[in-house]
């Protein structure tokens, strides 16, 4: 009994402790904004992070949007209301499927690379030898990273958006025969730029921030082996997913939900 | 040791996990001057670098380099003294995404407004004196781990700095390289007057351009004194050391039960 207290009293430790750490190196990194000097490595991040991951979210987005068209079809065309397909492809996508489902391809994609690759620098002492050089790896090699990802992000999520009801189109206007004018003009009727629009691109900011914190976060904090660094990658998907559908609904519930 | 110190190691206590590492350290780095850190594998040699470098922190004791604490500095004010030493990495550390002559010139660009110029000429002095002038077109992955050494060794000495940590220098290296390594370490050492701690296993060469050595070993200060004094020291465990004896006091083996007992260990006893 007393060896599963202490184990449970160990774990506990260990995540404060881990918590702990993990929420000074956000404060660190956000004060380390991009210098002069330091703006071509931020540029080079945001190539990296962000115009690499444009495919994948042009892609995915098409697909969503096109999916979304014929689902809203079948079940719209049943009421006799299929005129509002584009509003309800439109509200879908910017209030809940491009935050949401960008910033999970963004873990994927960037955030795991990006684990990969500071783990990598921490396993061969590149950060040790930048650090031994005067250099501090937070402002080098970590707050580029950082703020190319929060910065990115909600770009490529308006990016998801923007071609999912472009998909959308395609598949119910061109394909399934929804007029063309009903399909815009419900969509601009109902999607508010504030309520709707900005809610979305501040859920992508607050992933953005979350998805970068914990894939920089894990490749800076993980033990220099090759199994350290392929345990670090796993659980920057895992725990970015998690975080990401879990502070959806919590945003969701701020900002949409009437809980009163 | 009359000269002025440059480094000083005080009651330095270390341990990872249950093992101690580090067991009261006492030791004097002087101005100027080469010092030697010998001992045997897995006494913590390299270990004893990253303490005076401040990557890591002891359990007791200080490391004053200059006459400042080191873990006793904000962050800021350790990077700012980090700027006055160079450290060589037993791995070379060289930085993947950066050739080898933008590995030398990293730190020239990061703490100097030097015009690109003047700074390609310094990396082309500091290239030529490790014999890679040639390579400066490659990237790390395409030198051996001798070569990505003198590069780091390149890089290292870049800034000219005040105190360098060598760990390992002449690891990897053929005979040839060996030779103008140890040359050069020296050279550098006496026309630049820096001064100089180097972790390293081989004696011959290390006695041969050391002012001072420092013999670790089970956690404290076996011994210390000039390569002369160590090279006739009667102590079991220095001759044995020096002379790389393998019999004496200090063991080959890692502690571990009976080889006879453990050979014939009945199955289900397996550890």
């Amino acid at each position: 009994m007393t060896r599963y207290i202490a184990t449970l009293g160990r774990a506990t430790l260990d995540t404060l402790s881990t918590i702990g750490r993990a929420g000074l190196f956000l404060i660190q990194s956000i004060f380390c904004l991009p210098s002069r000097e330091g703006f071509h490595l931020w540029l080079r991040q945001m190539h990296f992070v962000g115009v690499m991951s444009v495919a994948i979210v042009l892609v995915s987005g098409l697909f969503i949007g096109m999916v979304l068209a014929l689902q809203g079809f079948t079940i719209l065309v049943s009421f006799g209301a299929d005129e509002a397909l584009g509003q309800m492809v439109a509200l879908s996508l910017v209030r809940e499927l491009a935050p949401v489902v960008a910033a999970l391809l963004f873990a994927g994609r960037a955030g795991s690379a990006l684990t990969a690759e500071i783990g990598l620098m921490k396993a061969t002492e590149q950060l040790t030898s930048m650090e031994m050089i005067g250099v501090d790896p937070l402002r080098r090699i970590v707050a580029p990273r950082f703020w190319a990802g929060f910065i990115s992000l909600p770009i490529l999520t308006v990016l998801f958006g923007v071609v999912g009801i472009w998909g959308g189109y395609l598949v119910g206007v061109d394909w399934l025969g929804v007029y063309k004018g009903s399909y815009w003009s419900n969509m601009q009727d109902s999607v508010d730029f504030v309520d709707d629009v900005l809610n979305g691109v501040i859920k992508s900011l607050v992933f953005g921030l979350v998805v970068t914190w914990i894939a920089v976060f894990q490749g800076y904090d993980l033990v220099p082996t090759s199994e350290g660094i392929s345990r670090a990658t796993t659980r920057t998907v895992v725990y970015a997913s998690l975080a990401v559908l879990g502070l959806d609904f919590v945003l969701t519930a701020l900002m949409f939900g009437d809980l009163g | 040791m009359d000269d002025p110190i440059m480094v000083e190691v005080k009651d330095l206590h270390f341990s990872r996990g249950n093992t101690d590492i580090f067991r009261g350290v006492d030791l004097q780095i002087p101005l100027g001057k080469i010092t030697a850190i010998m001992g045997p594998s897995g006494t913590g040699k390299t270990t004893l670098l990253k303490l005076i470098g401040g990557q890591l922190v002891p359990d007791r004791g200080q490391v004053l380099i200059d006459g400042q604490d080191v873990h006793q500095l904000p962050r800021r004010s350790l990077f700012t003294l980090r700027r006055r030493m160079g450290m060589l990495f037993q791995s070379g550390a060289l930085f993947s995404d950066l050739d080898v002559f933008e590995n030398v010139a990293f730190p020239l660009r990061v703490h100097t407004e030097l015009p690109n110029a003047m700074i390609r000429d310094i990396v082309l002095m500091k290239l030529q004196a490790v014999g890679l002038r040639g390579a400066r077109h490659l990237m790390p992955s395409e030198l051996s781990g001798g070569m990505a050494r003198r590069v780091a060794l390149a890089r290292a000495v870049a800034l000219d700095p005040e105190l360098v940590l060598y760990d390992e220098p002449f690891v990897g290296q053929d005979p040839i390289s060996m030779g103008v390594l140890v040359q050069l370490v020296k050279k550098v050492n006496q026309a630049l007057g820096l001064t100089a701690v180097m972790v390293s296993h081989d004696i011959k060469e290390t006695l041969s351009i050391a002012d001072y050595v420092y013999i670790i070993a089970d956690g404290r200060v076996m011994a210390h004194g000039t390569p002369q004094t160590l090279n006739v020291n009667d102590d079991a465990h220095v001759k044995q050391f020096v002379h790389g004896e393998p019999d004496g006091p200090v063991p080959f083996h890692y502690p571990a039960p009976d080889f006879f007992d453990d050979i014939l260990a009945p199955a289900g006893q397996f550890s």
